[in-house]
C-alpha cells in the first residue's frame, strides 16, 4: 500500500513510468537529484500527513528505502 | 572606450497576446487592453490588462514549470521571441551575452501561494521550491537556463523603472567592451489578491479605464506583461548582418530624493535634458515621447511640466503619448515594452495615440495623439519611466541609417 504511495508521488514528481519505479530502483537512475528528492518528500509529506526528519534523508538510496522510512515514521 | 549600442530583437507579452506582433497591432490601431478581471471579494480593483489565458504545459517542460513563477513565465516567453527576432540561432550565438531582467513586485503569486498554505492549512509544509521560484533573479536565471546563456545574468528593481535601469545596464556593458549583446528589459504579474488589495488601499488605481492627461483621469489601470530587447555593439551587429530596428543612443537617471509617491518636476526634467546630452541629442530632435503617463493627478501634470522645462518652444511641436492607456501600467515591465513600443513607433513611423483621452486636463497642454494613431516620420525618440521613491530613468533612441 504504502509503495503504491511512493510510486505513484514519485511518477507525479519526476514524470516517469511506473513500471519503471521498483523497490529496488535508485532514485538517482530516475533522474531524481537533490532538490527533486526534496520535492518528492513533500509530497509525500502531503500525501501521509506526516513529518519526515531530516537525518533519514541520508540513507534514503532506492525506492524501498523509503518505503521503510515511512514505514518507521507512521509507526 | 565607448561603443555604439543598436537594438536588433524585440519581444512583448501583454494584454494584447503572446506576441510582438499582438503587442504592435493593439498599440498601433488604438485598442485598448484594459478589461474587467474576474470579480473577487472585497476587491474594488475591477479592470486590469491581464495576459490572454494560455496552457503553461504547452510552453513549459514538466522539469521546469515548478521553478516558474509567473513572472519568471512572462520573461521567458518574452526573452525567447527577442532572440528569435534578432535571429540568434545556434546554440553558440547568445553563450557570452548578458541577461538583465528588471521587476517590481516580486514573486507574489508565489508568495501568496505559501502565505495562504501557511495561514490556512492544518499542516502548513511550503514546498520546497518556493525559495528559487520566488526569487526576485529567477526571471534572469530562467531565460538564461532556458536560452544557454552563460554571461553576466542577473535582475535589477526600480519599482516602475525597473525595465529602463536594466536597459541602461545592459548598454553601459556593451559601451564597454564587457559583451557584445545583452536581452534586457523586464517583467511583471500583479494580479494576485493581495498585491490587488494593496493597490487599493493606495487609492491610484482608476475604476475606470485609464486617461492619460484628462481632464477626468482617475488613476492608472494595472497590466501584466514583460517586454525583452536584444542589444548588440553596432559592430557585432553589422558583421553578422542583423537587422537592426534603432540605435539606442543615449540614458540618464536621477533621484527626486524627497517624497516616497510625488514625482518631483526638477528631478525628472534633469533625467530627461542628461538622456538628450547623453544621447548627443538636441530638444529639437525629438519628434516622440513616450510618456511615463500613468492617468494619475501627479504624474501627468507634473510629466507635462517637465516637458515643458526641458524641451521650452518645442514642446507644443512634440507628439507624447501613453501607451498605458492600452496595455496597463506593468511595472517592472513597462518601461521595456513602452521603449519597444517606442522602437516599432520609430521602425514603422506610426505614433500609438493615447487612448480614452476625452479632454485635456488642466495644466495638460501638449499634443497627447488623442485616440488615433499618427502616421509620422519618427527619427529621435525619448520613453520616460519615473517610478515610486522618485527614481527616474530616460532613454533615447534614434533611427538608424
Amino acid at each position: 500500500m504504502i509503495l503504491e504511495n511512493v510510486v505513484e508521488v514519485i511518477v507525479k514528481t519526476v514524470h516517469c513510468r511506473a513500471e519503471d519505479v521498483l523497490p529496488d530502483t535508485e532514485l538517482r537512475s530516475l533522474g531524481i537529484d537533490s532538490l527533486k528528492a526534496l520535492t518528492v518528500l513533500f509530497e509525500l509529506e502531503e500525501a501521509f500527513d506526516i513529518e519526515i526528519p531530516n537525518d533519514l534523508i541520508p540513507s534514503i538510496v532506492t525506492v524501498n528505502d523509503i518505503v521503510v522510512r515511512l514505514e518507521g515514521v507512521q509507526h | 572606450m565607448s561603443r555604439r549600442v543598436v537594438i536588433t530583437g524585440l519581444g512583448v507579452v501583454s494584454g494584447f497576446g503572446l506576441t510582438t506582433d499582438d503587442f504592435w497591432q493593439g498599440i498601433s490601431h488604438g485598442r485598448c487592453a484594459i478589461k474587467p478581471l474576474p470579480q473577487q471579494d472585497n476587491l474594488k480593483i475591477s479592470l486590469g490588462a491581464t495576459l490572454p489565458e494560455y496552457d503553461e504545459n504547452e510552453l513549459f517542460s514538466t522539469e521546469e514549470l515548478p521553478l516558474l513563477d509567473r513572472f519568471s513565465q512572462l520573461s521567458i516567453l518574452a526573452a525567447e521571441q527577442a532572440a528569435t527576432d534578432a535571429e540568434f540561432v545556434s546554440d553558440e550565438a547568445l553563450q557570452d551575452a548578458a541577461v538583465i531582467i528588471g521587476n517590481a513586485a516580486g514573486s507574489k503569486n508565489t508568495d501568496e501561494e505559501v502565505y495562504k498554505k501557511i495561514h490556512t492549512s492544518k499542516n502548513p509544509r511550503v514546498h520546497p521550491l518556493a525559495i528559487p521560484k520566488g526569487m526576485h533573479s529567477a526571471v534572469a536565471s530562467s531565460v538564461s537556463s532556458r536560452l544557454g546563456i552563460h554571461g553576466p545574468v542577473f535582475s535589477v528593481s526600480s519599482a516602475c523603472a525597473s525595465g529602463a535601469h536594466a536597459i541602461i545596464q545592459g548598454c553601459m556593458m556593451i559601451q564597454q567592451g564587457l559583451v557584445d549583446i545583452a536581452l534586457v528589459g523586464g517583467t511583471d504579474a500583479p494580479f494576485p489578491y493581495v498585491l490587488l488589495k494593496a493597490w487599493e488601499a493606495m487609492r491610484v488605481v482608476s475604476d475606470e479605464v485609464c486617461r492619460p492627461f484628462s481632464k477626468d483621469r482617475k488613476g492608472m489601470s494595472l497590466g501584466e506583461g514583460a517586454g525583452i530587447l536584444v542589444l548588440e555593439s553596432e559592430e557585432h551587429a553589422n558583421r553578422r548582418g542583423a537587422r537592426i530596428y534603432a540605435e539606442l543612443a543615449g540614458y540618464s537617471m536621477s533621484s527626486d530624493a524627497g517624497h516616497i509617491t510625488r514625482p518631483d518636476v526638477d528631478s525628472i526634467a534633469k533625467a530627461m535634458r542628461g538622456a538628450l546630452q547623453n544621447a548627443s541629442v538636441t530638444a529639437e530632435d525629438v519628434d516622440y515621447v513616450n510618456a511615463h503617463g500613468t492617468g494619475t493627478l501627479a504624474n501627468d501634470l507634473a510629466e507635462t511640466q517637465a516637458l515643458h522645462q526641458v524641451f521650452a518652444e518645442h514642446a507644443e511641436d512634440i507628439a507624447v503619448s501613453s501607451t498605458k492607456s492600452m496595455h496597463g501600467h506593468t511595472l517592472g515591465a513597462s518601461s521595456a515594452m513602452e521603449l519597444v513600443g517606442t522602437v516599432l513607433a520609430l521602425h514603422h513611423n506610426i505614433i500609438p495615440p493615447t487612448v480614452n483621452f476625452t479632454e485635456a486636463g488642466e495644466g495638460c497642454d501638449l499634443d497627447y495623439v488623442a485616440n488615433e494613431p499618427r502616421q509620422q516620420q519618427v527619427e529621435v525618440a525619448m520613453s520616460n519611466s519615473f517610478a515610486f521613491g522618485g527614481l527616474n530613468a530616460v532613454l533615447v533612441v534614434k533611427s538608424y541609417p
